[in-house]
């Protein structure tokens, strides 16, 4: 089980690798308006200076070799402008941009950001300080409501029609207007200011822990209230379905042939088996609670991996997104063994894929 | 009814802003006419963009989950039921290979035309004189697995938020956009049901009973292994349609004179007060989900 | 259902929580709450990426000029007085200075133009962020030192003109001490660091940049009257006024050099709702530029409850649509009239602006009486006006079920169609309201117009390759500067000019402004300015916003004007005698 597994593994981390060497890539051709952006827009605001476009361009050229920009993307490069039908191709040797940054990523480093000239890790590593106790409490709670309720209602009750239709009415709804309405009915003095609006705004340092974590709670409440109820519709529905599913197969008539209880066939049946493609989904969520919420975070003022990697994103922060997508792999990573296990666990039938 | 939207006695059209009556409640007088429904903090008669979103939502996002959902069920279906096993005869590979060599613009193209008819050469020796010839594994599920991994390592909104602020935001790309962010996640689900058929006994039986493998595949393991589909489905339609109202929220949606529920559901933002932007759109978007998702079980049942 | 449970149980125990720490009197220090939509990014008072970044910087630092809020005009901050002009020869200014004696570092050490000249080397010396600087104050090519005073000294600019009295004091004055106690940078003059290549290397320029590079965001010492106290990254910024600033023991204290707050907090609360929300809490106390529908509906409802003040006034920041004049449909100044004439200026101030906000007839705004051209009439909303215009231009209605425009020009074959795309910013939803209410005009006449919002960063691409037909945009002014040639004038083009336009009439006349001897020969130039701009139309400017600012009801001294950021932070305080909010 030993060399599956680590073939397994080494082939994740393949994907991650190619994954992150081509948005690194890619994200060098749009490197024009990474400079531009970073050098006052004269055409917007009526300043000093006489317009010179020579003056400009040197510029440009500083903040690029500053950057690094200014060095060849690839080993190889296609030269522009070269005629048709040509050997277009050129050889830069190691003096390039990607050997730079495979280099440096082997020594652990992720570069600095453009924007901020802080260090990567450190941006992500305090933006996962915000995110992951959020996310997590969220997925957490998602899935063992999920859990109970799709196992209460596969029981049938009298209520599971309602409840269905309310779930999918929640899922209807996108993130931000979840979000929005919370906001906006808890913690609106118009309405009841149970929660406070935003963020965590901490200038108050000097109290106590206790009241500091009691603070800290309350903050994360409704975030967490409305990340849970984004992940829970999807979840109990499928799990729902499934369950429904294996409760009409042979195997459960013959439980309930034997005399158990609905609950216990349930419980000791037919949970197992509908978990199997639940587990893709419960998987599938350490890498988004890793990324962050950017709606969510977005709306309650926090700051975490969604907010940054957006932000990134706007204002061409290559080295930053490039870190988000290769952490976000390495959760992607983590959480494919994780459903291959559980899939172990929840079907032995299956074996190690060649 | 989404269809016929032009074609309606509508007050106003759904991208013409009534500047003097802006966000107005429902059952006000406009410049021209009545607003039914009221009008956004843009000026825009809500009646006719609820119409006219209706149509985009038809056209774009219907298309987008179903194209997804085809692309991920075929591709989890072969990965699921082939896994690594299938084999591809020698000729097919090197013409692929010349191919891309050519397309790539590879110093000396020559010699991707080379290995390319090198392959055509093979595949017509091997059609007029019938022999084994080598073959090599494809490996569907590396690829399959491997593409989905890398499309959804990124996470879907910052790859769309990428994508959009590279290349802007049309409707054609929002559709290609969405479809190709959306498939990895019906692929997963379809290849572990299939994972599980594969080794019941009506496949083992239809293997004895010689039937090839592609029949086997498309008759009898793939219908049985989109279930879980049924249920995500309808899901994956309400979750596009939050995607493009969440592009929206952010500042990367579609062009304003195409009508969106989700656009219109977000200005409530601007306008906290202004209740009827987010209620209509929002029954609108709860109620077809609500039908789409009934619809699917009513299918389900007649199965 | 265990889980079920207990997430319901911590949810009470939440509310339980809540209503317990709400409703007792928060312990809250008294820092004046700013609300920022975005993270300042940078410090750094040689590139300041932003407003935020500018504002933040503000407060640590001090330049040799400031506005003056309470008077709207440029005053002498950390310089004694209005710095003196002087022209040499035809093309150099020399503008002198004298540095306040009482101004001093947080060491004690004085301020001296050993301090200023630093500062200007350090905008030119390689391997320090440092561009943005440079741009800005390439103009600057020497610093005389006065033999005799070591607070006085001269700036030896290049060119002529009246601006450079104001645009030679703009940049923060950064201690020599801290950052190179060996004096690297005094082997180097000015214009040898200019025109030194950025690559020859030299270990003495680089052992500088690498201390300026190692300083902490925001540690960079600055002889500004706060310190930073506490930078959490999208979070919030806090700052603590020093306690023995030198500018507190002015007397009478200067307006710019007052810092009345003790402690002040910029709180970057990126969605706007959720800023008014934590605005009527009173968890901010100041909230600028809050979108114009939600400061009407407040102002409306606050009206009995007196916890929050509203200020409303005209910017200098003017929305205007441009036109590409490199595109041969739109090359003609007739057809660029008729375009705008489609534009309702006065229904889209009423319908995104509520009403506030001018319309104007150039990017001059109409509060500048004195350059203000106020012959001129705004660009009327007239489709029948448009629809002549379009004839003049030579289009013709295309014949048969097609609708549009075409023409063909003398010596080409191929028939041009009148159809154009609009680019702006996909985050603006005036923008938006703009963009629909013209492609609705123009639509009536038969003009085919495709919207293309567009992310920000794209949008600066865009427009810096001319990928556009029009666009819309802010455009931001200030009443100090006329300098209108990097936006209009031909050797801008591929930069700074992104319509494209050119005239030897408008190159003559903004040399001509840039070089004005005195205001009213200036005041003069500007007016015929905006004429011909009229009458050539390459951008519509549409109107001016307002500046609108609501803040918590016990804070006084806002002085509230169009400049940015809308108000004077430093003099911002809470009223002594009144009582927290509830």
């Amino acid at each position: 089980m030993v060399w599956p597994l680590l073939r397994r593994l080494f082939r994740t981390v393949l994907a991650v690798w190619a994954l992150a060497s081509s948005v690194f890539l890619l994200s060098r051709h749009d490197a024009n308006t990474a400079t531009l952006l970073f050098l006052p827009d004269s055409s917007e605001s009526v300043a000093t200076g006489n317009g010179n476009a020579a003056d400009y361009a040197a510029a440009q050229r500083a903040v690029q070799h500053r950057l690094g920009l200014d060095l060849p993307l690839f080993y190889a490069s296609q030269q522009p402008n070269a005629p048709a039908n040509t050997a277009q191709w050129r050889w830069n040797g190691t003096q390039n941009q990607y050997h730079r940054w495979m280099v440096r990523l082997l020594h652990g480093d992720l570069g600095t950001s453009f924007r901020t000239a802080q260090p990567v890790t450190t941006r992500m590593c305090s933006a996962l300080g915000f995110t992951l106790p959020l996310t997590g409490t969220a997925a957490l709670l998602a899935v063992l409501t999920a859990l109970a309720l799709a196992r209460r209602l596969a029981a049938k009750p009298w209520w599971q029609h309602p409840v269905r239709a309310a779930l999918v009415a929640v899922h209807a709804l996108p993130l931000f207007v979840l979000a929005l309405l919370l906001l906006l009915t808890f913690a609106n003095p118009a309405v009841v200011a149970w929660f406070p609006a935003y963020g965590l705004d901490q200038l108050a340092a000097d109290s106590d822990n206790w009241s500091r974590t009691q603070t800290y709670l309350l903050h994360l409440v409704l975030p967490v209230a409305a990340l849970t109820l984004a992940a829970l519709p999807e979840l109990t529905l499928q799990l729902d379905a499934a369950l429904t599913q294996e409760l009409r197969t042979d195997y459960a008539t013959t439980a309930r042939a034997k005399g158990l209880a609905e609950g216990a066939v349930i419980r000791h049946h037919a949970l197992r088996n509908a978990l199997l493609p639940t587990l893709t989904q419960v998987a599938e969520l350490l890498p988004a609670m890793v990324a962050g919420a950017v709606v969510v975070e977005v709306v309650f003022a926090l700051p975490g991996m969604g907010r940054l990697l957006a932000d990134a994103a706007a204002g061409r922060d290559y080295p930053v997104l490039v870190g988000g997508v290769l952490l976000t792999g390495a959760a992607r990573l983590l959480a494919l063994l994780l459903a291959d296990l559980l899939y172990f666990w929840a079907d032995p039938r299956i074996r190690w894929q060649s | 009814m989404a269809l016929l939207a032009p074609y309606l006695p509508l007050p106003y059209p759904p991208h013409e802003s009534d500047l003097a009556h802006v966000a107005e409640a429902p059952y006000s007088m406009g410049s021209t006419g009545l607003h039914w429904l009221g009008t956004d903090p843009q000026g825009r008669d809500v009646l006719s963009v609820l119409v006219f979103g209706a149509r985009t939502a038809v056209l774009l996002t219907l298309p987008a989950a179903f194209l997804a959902a085809l692309l991920g069920s075929l591709a989890g279906g072969a990965a699921g039921f082939w896994g690594n096993t299938r084999r591809l005869a020698v000729p097919y590979w090197l013409l692929a290979l010349g191919g891309l060599w050519w397309g790539l613009r590879f110093p000396v193209p020559l010699v991707g035309a080379g290995v390319a008819a090198l392959g055509v050469a093979a595949i017509v020796l091997a059609l007029l004189r019938p022999r084994p010839i080598p073959t090599w594994p494809v490996p569907i599920n590396a690829i399959v697995m491997g593409a989905a991994t890398t499309l959804d390592s990124i996470p879907r909104l910052i790859l769309v938020v990428a994508i959009a602020a590279g290349s802007g935001v049309s409707a054609p790309g929002l559709l290609a956009l969405l479809t190709l962010t959306a498939w990895p996640h019906s692929a997963r689900l379809v290849r572990a049901q299939m994972l599980r058929i594969r080794t019941l006994p009506f496949i083992e039986a239809a293997h004895a009973a010689g039937l090839s493998s592609c029949k086997i595949w498309l008759h009898h393991a793939l219908p049985h292994a989109i279930q879980p589909l049924r249920t995500a489905l309808p899901l994956s339609i309400a979750g596009l349609l939050g995607l493009e109202s969440t592009l929206s929220f952010l500042g990367i949606g579609l062009p304003p004179d195409v009508a969106s529920w989700g656009r219109l559901m977000s200005a409530i933002r601007n306008e906290p007060d202004a209740w009827w932007t987010l209620a209509l759109p929002a029954t609108c978007l709860i109620a077809s989900i609500l039908s789409l998702n009934a619809l699917g079980r009513s299918r389900h049942k007649s199965l | 259902m265990k889980p079920h449970s207990s997430a319901f149980f911590l949810l009470c125990a939440a509310i339980g929580f809540c209503s317990q720490s709400c409703s007792a009197p928060e312990g809250k220090d008294l820092a004046i709450r700013v609300r920022c939509a975005y993270d300042p990014e940078s410090l750094n008072p040689l590139q300041l990426p932003n407003q935020q970044a500018f504002d933040a910087a503000n407060l640590l630092h001090v330049s040799l000029l400031q506005a003056d809020f309470s008077k709207k005009e440029i005053a002498p901050a950390l310089a004694e007085a209005l710095p003196t002009a002087e022209l040499v020869g035809d093309s150099l200014t020399r503008v002198s200075y004298r540095i306040r004696p009482a101004a001093t570092w947080d060491t004690g050490g004085p301020v001296l133009a050993t301090d200023v000249a630093f500062t200007l080397k350090l905008m030119f010396c390689p391997g320090v962020p440092n561009e943005t600087s440079r741009l800005q104050f390439g103009f600057i090519q020497g610093l005389i030192p006065d033999p005799h005073d070591p607070r006085r000294f001269t700036l030896e600019c290049r060119g002529q003109g009246t601006e450079y009295q104001q645009a030679t004091g703009d940049f923060f004055i950064l201690p020599e001490a801290a950052l190179d106690p060996q004096g690297e940078l005094r082997r180097f003059s000015l214009a040898a660091l200019q025109r030194r290549p950025q690559n020859a290397p030299d270990s003495g320029l680089a052992a500088v940049a690498r201390r300026y590079r190692a300083l902490a965001p925001g540690k960079l010492p600055g002889c500004g009257p706060y310190q930073l106290t506490a930078w959490e990254k999208d979070r919030y910024l806090a700052f603590r006024r020093k306690a023995n600033w030198w500018g507190s023991r002015l007397r009478p204290t200067p307006f710019v050099l007052q810092a009345r707050s003790q402690k002040l907090a910029f709180v970057i609360i990126p969605d706007a709702a959720t800023a008014s929300l934590a605005l009527q809490r009173g968890d901010l106390d100041i909230f600028p530029q809050m979108p114009a529908r939600e400061f009407a509906r407040l102002r409306k409802a606050t009206a009995a409850r007196p916890a929050l003040s509203f200020y409303s006034v005209p910017s200098y920041d003017v929305v205007t649509a441009g036109f590409n004049t490199r595109r041969p449909a739109l090359a003609d100044a007739l057809t660029r009239r008729a375009l705008s004439h489609c534009f309702n200026a006065a229904g889209l101030l009423q319908a995104t602006q509520m009403g506030e906000g001018q319309q104007t007839v150039g990017i001059i705004s109409p509060l500048d009486r004195q350059n203000y051209n106020d012959s001129l009439a705004p660009v009327p909303f007239d489709l029948a006006k448009a629809e002549a215009l379009v004839r003049q231009a030579g289009w013709q209605r295309r014949a048969g079920t097609e609708t549009g425009w075409v023409r063909t020009r003398p010596g080409s074959k191929q028939p041009e169609v009148l159809q154009v795309s609009m680019r702006y910013r996909a985050d603006e939803t005036t923008f938006a309201t703009i963009a629909l209410q013209f492609k609705a005009a123009a639509a009536s006449l038969g003009i085919a117009v495709s919207l293309l919002p567009t992310e920000a960063g794209s949008f600066t691409t865009a427009l810096r390759t001319s990928d556009f037909d029009m666009y819309v945009r802010t455009l931001k002014g200030n009443p100090f500067m006329f300098n209108l040639a990097p936006l209009l004038h031909s050797r801008a083009i591929g930069q700074s000019n992104t319509t494209g336009y050119s005239g030897a009439a408008s190159d003559r006349l903004l040399d001509a402004i840039a070089v004005a001897e005195n205001p009213t020969r200036r005041a003069q130039l500007l007016r015929k300015f905006q004429t011909l701009m009229q009458a050539e139309m390459p951008w519509v400017p549409l109107f001016f916003l307002p500046t609108r600012i609501a803040a918590s009801h016990e804070l006084t001294g806002l002085h509230v004007t169009g400049l940015k950021p809308g108000f004077a932070l430093t003099a911002v305080e809470r009223s002594a005698k009144s009582t927290p909010t509830p």
